[in-house]
């Protein structure tokens, strides 16, 4: 399966009558993404704001942050199974905006969390404060439910996503990467020397404000499976998991997975990048027994000398973090873990809730717990009251002049344990 | 599914904090309630384990950390045998996770964020249940 994943800079971005990109602008029609959200009857009103690197504006809470993209060639589009039809995608070309973004706030349950500072200290914690982004600000209804309000943001942000990808339809890229993976045969043909590695990405899986979709199938609900590493690129993978900030995987995290790029980047060189397997983070202890299995079954049966491991969020998924890690290491194929660490506010408590001694190669996102001061920002873009319940705050984090003294969990993407951030330990 | 058989079956016992989750299986289920803390719910199921009880669900949440929630359910074996390690070790794991938390966090919940954090154990023990 071969993608020509082409790019287009976007270097800012700012409302005008009409949407359209040029000389590296996202401008955006204010009125028809407005629309676009409100034609869920969901939302009795939605205003768009715009945060550009920089500026002295705060995000939140954020719920996900989405990459606009468009299916330029190829079977399918964007956003299969959830948006469109559930074609297989990954092949083709696909065209991005590269530097914008669509971030969704909301405060779906009381108790929130995710900062995206555009500039401070805060800023350097994020990937998201480099990015041009148009954030929605959505109002339910009254009384919708909590996890229909989740549904119907998290459908806003794609259909918008969509809306701003299908402007670069029609342009050159300014850059053109192409990615391929061959069948398993030809692969082991092609590179016989190479050692064979594969990626084992874990997926949220819990229930409520938990999930991650594949194809628009609740994680939850598969067993452990396999997929191209090209069809995450063409938004195979969503984020439905509103909850912990820090090391959740957004929507923009699956479509520019780090651990794929750096694979693809090392492909025919030093390694020989075979494959992704999908499983994911059940609450129930035979599930984690099952989808372990499955994960070190399949490692076995692609006949991988290595895999890479990363998983998304804090606590029982620990647990099947190590079950991979010990499952696959038994059959005798090496393994590199990518996490994050809890380790109270000094560092030295134990990193995971759960260990074992097989898991010898560990790269960290950073520690969670430290404590971090975030000074006050000129504007909010969301819902200000929010940061003294926000998770990682605590009772007073929000000061009477707009700054908060939190841990460092209540900001988007800061300890990602796919690695999409400056945080480690060596 | 595994874990609905042993729910319809009567395998299991539920031990929890939450009110919902009591009032909700209590006429299908041998569900224990306990007036106290997630860490006296751990503490319970613990001594459970150690009569004989499996651990079927994990006692910590997950992108929800011990210090963000007051409410845990956690699923128990309802039948009794020997000792199971890997139970064992995962509840004292989990109870050292609980105990290196900073607990300020859950002061002056209001009304609207205490129901919240019900409803998400609820829905979160609903989805080990496949119900």
């Amino acid at each position: 399966m071969k993608l020509e994943l082409g790019s287009i800079f976007i270097k800012d971005i700012q409302f005008a009558a009409e949407s359209k990109v040029e000389n590296e602008t996202l401008y955006v029609n204010k009125e028809e993404v407005r629309q676009i959200i409100l034609e869920d009857q969901n939302f009795k009103s939605a205003d768009v704001e715009l945060a550009k690197p920089g500026e002295s504006i705060r995000i939140m809470p954020v719920k996900d942050v989405i990459e606009p993209r468009v299916k330029v060639q190829g079977p399918g589009g964007i956003f299969p199974g959830m948006v469109n039809k559930v074609e297989t995608v990954g092949s083709g070309k696909t065209n991005v905006l590269k530097g914008a973004a669509v971030v969704t706030t909301g405060k779906i349950v009381g108790f929130q969390e995710g900062i995206i500072d555009m500039t401070g200290p805060g800023a350097e914690y994020t990937p998201f404060s480099q990015l041009n982004n148009l954030v929605l600000v959505c109002e339910p209804i009254d009384g919708l439910k909590q996890h229909e309000h989740e549904k119907a943001l998290r459908f806003a942000g794609y259909k918008v996503a969509i809306y701003l990808g299908e402007l670069a339809r029609n342009l050159t890229p300014d850059v053109v990467e192409t990615f391929e993976t061959p069948s398993i045969i030809e692969g082991f043909k092609m590179y016989p020397e190479l050692p064979r590695v594969a990626y084992v990405l874990m997926l949220q899986s819990q229930g409520l404000m938990h999930d991650t979709y594949v194809y628009g199938v609740d994680a939850k609900q598969s067993l452990t499976t396999m997929i191209y590493p090209t069809e995450l690129m063409d938004g195979a993978i969503v984020s439905g998991n509103c909850v912990s900030a820090c090391d959740k995987n957004t929507t923009y995290h699956h479509l520019n997975n780090p651990v794929i790029h750096d694979l693809f980047a090392e492909h025919g060189k030093t390694l020989n990048f075979v494959g992704v397997i999908i499983t994911n983070e059940n609450v129930y202890l035979a599930d984690k027994e099952r989808s372990s299995n499955w994960s070190a079954k399949l490692a076995e049966f692609l006949g991988v000398d290595g895999v890479i491991i990363s998983q998304e969020g804090f606590g029982n998924p620990d647990t099947d973090l190590i079950m991979n890690c010990k499952k696959i290491e038994a059959k005798g194929i090496k393994t590199v873990i990518i996490t994050d660490e809890y380790a109270g506010r000094d560092g030295s408590s134990q990193s995971l809730a759960d260990a074992d001694a097989s898991a010898d190669a560990v790269v960290t996102g950073g520690n969670a717990n430290e404590v971090i001061e975030l000074p006050p920002m000129d504007k909010i873009v969301g819902y200000a009251d929010v940061a003294d319940i926000i998770a990682g705050g605590f009772d007073g984090s929000l000061h009477a002049d707009g700054s908060i003294t939190a841990e460092l969990q209540v900001i988007t993407g800061a300890t990602n344990e796919m690695g999409f951030n400056k945080l480690s330990a060596r | 599914m595994f874990a609905l058989v042993i729910f319809l079956t009567g395998g299991c016992m539920i031990i929890t904090n939450n009110d919902w989750v009591y009032q909700k299986f209590k006429d299908s289920c041998n569900v224990l309630f306990i007036k106290g803390s997630y860490r006296d719910v751990l503490v319970k199921v613990r001594d459970k384990i150690q009569e004989g009880h499996e651990l079927l669900t994990h006692p910590l949440s997950s992108s929800l950390k011990p210090n963000e929630t007051p409410y845990k359910s956690i699923i128990i074996s309802e039948n009794k045998g020997t000792l199971n390690f890997d139970s064992v070790y995962i509840i004292e794991n989990s109870i050292m996770s609980y105990d290196k938390f900073n607990k300020n966090k859950l002061i002056n919940l209001t009304d609207k964020i205490i129901e919240d954090f019900k409803l998400i154990d609820l829905t979160v023990l609903e989805s080990a249940l496949d119900i």
